[in-house]
């Protein structure tokens, strides 16, 4: 059974140019671009930005990850509603209802911010 | 040579190997429905019946079966709904529970007669896949969708719904036969000529067959309902069945229901047909399934209602289960005759057959209820929860009185990490606060805050919050609970149309927050280490028990009040904190069933609850909280040309001895006994001893005493409690 269980991670609102070129402090970090001008670092302990002062970069603790198999993959994809035909690359919407994202590639990740995670588990059968 | 049997209406009757029940029925001497022309092909409402506990059944499209149980519906009104036993659950029948199969396919192809076949061999010439649905093969297509999406009931193996996900439809669901309008024609044994080459095929005995097309003048019948003759324009003919050949409509229901680009009609359903003559006897039935006459049309034309969209509404023309596959024609012609213009058909709207609640919400899902972080420690506390604004909330612990006189008298904490919670930051952000807003931005200094009301462009309120300053050019903003999302997406929206240099975080799930309200909140707060908790409406950044805390000092309690904004991961560490270094100061948690008394002492208004979709400032007594001293701010012109109008709701405060009365409960005059209003909140407070109530007048003059649960009410100024918000200050 997958385990959902909460992640350090670091967010930064900027421009698209500044995100780019962002550097990244942790030894894990699996930067995921939730929207042009946003970034989510999981596993990030921090992050630092140049050129521009009025980004919004805060430490993150608001997200719940779970580690998919194959097998659990397949089960997680028969919960949403839209076509998952990318090969690898960030999906964002709903899972079984629930807002989340999975990030499919190796290893693929469902990631949910914390305070759905009881409920996203409970639809899920976890 | 007999098949199985079908239960009709408690009797069995046999069927044969590919009757339809219909047919069934007919082959039976009966009639699935209680007259009208029969076309058998799925178009009209005239076999409706109840099969196997289902009602509005096409009963034409429906395989018998044996044992199948088919109750007709009544002659006049609606079939009966399933009586449920609400006292013993368990006496309702178990149902099984519906799949949903979702398919992503290339192009669906809805009909396989010539059109959808040349129309799939176009597709397939063009290096497409298509899929082909067809009625007669069991795939009962109930509705198309933006997207396009077709859901559609699987009835050939394992009964199942199914979703299919497309990148182009075409319907090419042909023509329907046109049914006739004149004296006579709710009869039964009047057939379409498909029909009749249907029940011929299959055996059925006709009898007298009289078969007429477009000179047909009516119907004549015995006291049984049935047809005994046809009358035309040259002759009488006498006859037990009368086949009716008036021409074909397109079968455009499906076609009708989608504006989608990429679906299209394709073959005859596309092509115009002749209208049949405008019907013009007054007391026939142009729409079957409604029982809407010529007459019903007529008066509902005459009163102004012209157009097919309006005439649809006040006749009932077109509303059944049919979607006016079989009056659409008609009605088209009527209105033509009259106006010279031939008026397009309307939209036709899911579903396009019989579809069961379970079959409707299958593979749905209700929306997700977040958990704040302190969910277990509130119910370890005993907490009842409800949902509320999107999240689960403790509602009490038990004791509300307890709870309220916690905030009255000592110290309570109480969760508020639902709130909506922004960080705004960018060259421009002081600009488009200014704009967004209806009160000062600019002179809010780095380390005070300001209460703020939302606004639309109709100058209605959409929520509340705090505007709260971190730097010269970043913020963090609040929100209510259940509006949040909403004002995040305005926000973000009206930042993009100005293009203006802002960035937007939303923080709400990062960070929880908990409210620290009473007399000895701040000495709570000193001795959690925060020596010089900040004054009224300021804020500080401090680190309290090992959590970096956002500290905000605002009240919505009317008592000295706190919110410590901080990181999810270290909620449960500092709530545990809270509790034990406030043990003997009477701490204890406070629910949402207490915060709103609290705030209704202080008439403290809730966006959502107390406010309706126009309410404006002026409205809520809050003229003060829009700066009409502003250049601009959205919803300032409405609020300036309104405010030269005369208003006739208010929302005020009332008082009366006893107990509080329901919240929603009317409000009337004491002198005519009507409804001018409503209470919006209710609380017996425990500290004033009375009931007191916030709720809308909603006639002018305003009166001063009113009556509510039967009892006298008066109009009181708000606060009730605490009126120069000394203690809040404190």
């Amino acid at each position: 059974m997958p385990v959902l269980e909460p992640v350090d991670a670091w967010r930064v609102v900027a421009s698209p140019a500044a995100i780019e070129s962002a550097r990244w402090s942790g030894d894990d970090v699996d930067v995921l671009r939730i929207a042009p001008d946003e970034a989510l670092g999981l596993g990030a302990t921090g992050v630092e930005l140049s050129g521009e002062p009025d980004a919004i970069v805060e430490p993150e603790a608001g997200y719940s990850v779970a580690i998919l198999d194959q097998l659990e993959e397949l089960t997680v994809r028969e919960h949403i509603e839209w076509d998952l035909d990318a090969a690898e690359g960030l999906a964002q919407g709903k899972v079984a209802g629930v807002p989340a994202k999975l990030r499919i590639g190796d290893p693929t990740l469902l990631i949910v911010q914390t305070a759905y995670a009881d409920e996203l588990r409970g639809r899920l059968g976890w | 040579m007999t098949d199985g049997r079908v239960v009709v209406d408690g009797t069995p009757i046999e069927y044969r190997e590919g009757d339809s029940v219909a047919v069934a029925i007919l082959r039976a001497g009966e009639v699935p429905g209680h007259g009208g022309c029969l076309c058998l092909a799925g178009d009209c409402g005239n076999c409706l019946a109840e099969v196997d506990g289902v009602a509005y059944v096409r009963t034409c499209q429906v395989a018998a079966r044996p044992g199948s149980v088919v109750r007709r519906h009544p002659a006049e009104g609606k079939p009966q709904l399933p009586v449920v036993d609400l006292g013993d659950p368990s006496k309702v029948a178990p149902r099984r529970e519906e799949r949903v199969n979702h398919l992503w396919v290339d192009a669906i192809v809805v009909g396989a007669g010539a059109s959808g076949i040349a129309a799939a061999d176009a597709l397939r010439a063009a290096g497409r896949e298509p899929s082909i649905l067809d009625a007669g093969d069991g795939e009962q297509v109930m509705g198309i969708y933006p997207g396009p999406g077709v859901v559609m009931r699987n009835e050939r193996e394992i009964p199942e719904m199914v979703h299919y996900h497309a990148a182009e439809v075409l319907v090419a669901t042909g023509t329907a036969e046109l049914q006739p309008v004149c004296e006579g024609s709710r009869l039964a044994g009047i057939l379409t000529p498909r029909a009749a080459d249907r029940l011929e095929a299959a055996g059925v005995d006709l009898g007298r067959v009289a078969r007429v097309g477009r000179e047909l003048l009516r119907f004549e019948g015995d006291d049984r309902g049935r047809i005994t003759g046809v009358v035309t324009t040259e002759d009488r003919i006498q006859c037990d069945t009368a086949v009716v050949d008036l021409g074909r409509a397109p079968r455009d229901v499906l076609a009708r229901m989608s504006k989608d680009g990429s679906v299209t009609a394709a073959g005859s359903v596309a092509e115009e047909h002749p209208l049949p003559a405008a019907p013009s006897d007054l007391g026939a039935v142009v729409c079957p399934c409604m029982g809407t006459t010529v007459a019903d049309l007529q008066t509902a034309f005459d009163k102004g209602y012209q157009d097919l969209e309006l005439l649809k509404r006040a006749s009932w023309a077109g509303l059944g289960p049919c979607q006016g596959g079989a009056c659409v024609p008609h009605v088209r012609a009527f209105i033509a005759a009259r106006t010279g213009v031939v008026p397009n058909p309307f939209t036709a709207r899911p579903a396009a057959r019989q579809i069961t609640l379970a079959e409707a919400a299958a593979d749905t899902t209700i929306d997700a209820f977040r958990r704040t972080p302190l969910h277990d420690e509130h119910l370890a506390l005993g907490a009842r929860m409800d949902r509320f604004g999107g999240w689960f909330r403790p509602w009490h612990y038990g004791d509300v009185v307890g709870e309220y006189w916690a905030v009255r008298e000592g110290v309570s904490i109480g969760d508020v990490s639902t709130l909506g919670k922004l960080i705004v930051s960018g060259p421009d952000v002081v600009e488009a606060l200014e704009r967004i807003y209806p009160c000062h931005v600019a002179d809010i200094k780095p380390g005070r805050s300001r209460y703020a009301l939302l606004l639309n462009e109709r100058g209605h309120v959409m929520d509340d919050g705090m505007i709260l300053r971190d730097a010269e050019t970043r913020f963090t903003l609040s929100f209510t609970s259940g509006g949040a999302a909403n004002a995040e997406m305005w926000i973000r929206d009206w930042v993009d149309t100005w293009g203006l240099r802002v960035h937007v975080m939303d923080r709400t799930m990062s960070l929880a927050a908990i409210n620290v309200t009473g007399p000895f909140a701040g000495e709570l707060l000193r001795r959690l280490g925060l020596a010089e908790p900040p004054r009224f409406l300021s804020h500080v950044r401090a680190e309290l028990q090992g959590a970096p805390c956002h500290v905000m000092r605002l009240s919505f309690t009317g008592e000295a009040a706190f919110e410590l904004h901080h990181p999810v991961d270290q909620s449960v560490g500092l709530w545990r904190a809270l509790l034990d270094h406030g043990e003997d100061l009477g701490i204890r948690p406070h629910g949402l069933q207490a915060l709103f008394g609290l705030r209704l002492e202080k008439g403290h208004v809730i966006v959502g609850m107390d406010t309706e979709l126009d309410t404006t400032p002026r409205r809520l007594g809050m003229d003060w909280a829009a700066r009409m001293d502003k250049p601009f701010f959205i919803g300032r012109a409405a609020l300036e040309r309104t405010a030269k109008l005369e208003d006739q709701r208010r929302w005020m405060g009332f008082s009366m001895d006893g107990a509080a009365p329901a919240e929603g409960a009317p409000i009337r005059s004491i002198e005519s006994g009507d409804v001018i209003g409503n209470v919006t909140g209710s609380w017996t407070s425990p500290l004033l001893g009375k009931a007191l109530m916030l709720g809308w007048q909603r006639r002018t003059p305003f009166a001063d005493r009113v009556e509510i649960d039967g009892r006298e009410a008066v109009v009181t100024p708000t606060p009730f409690y605490d009126p120069e918000g000394r203690r809040a200050r404190a």
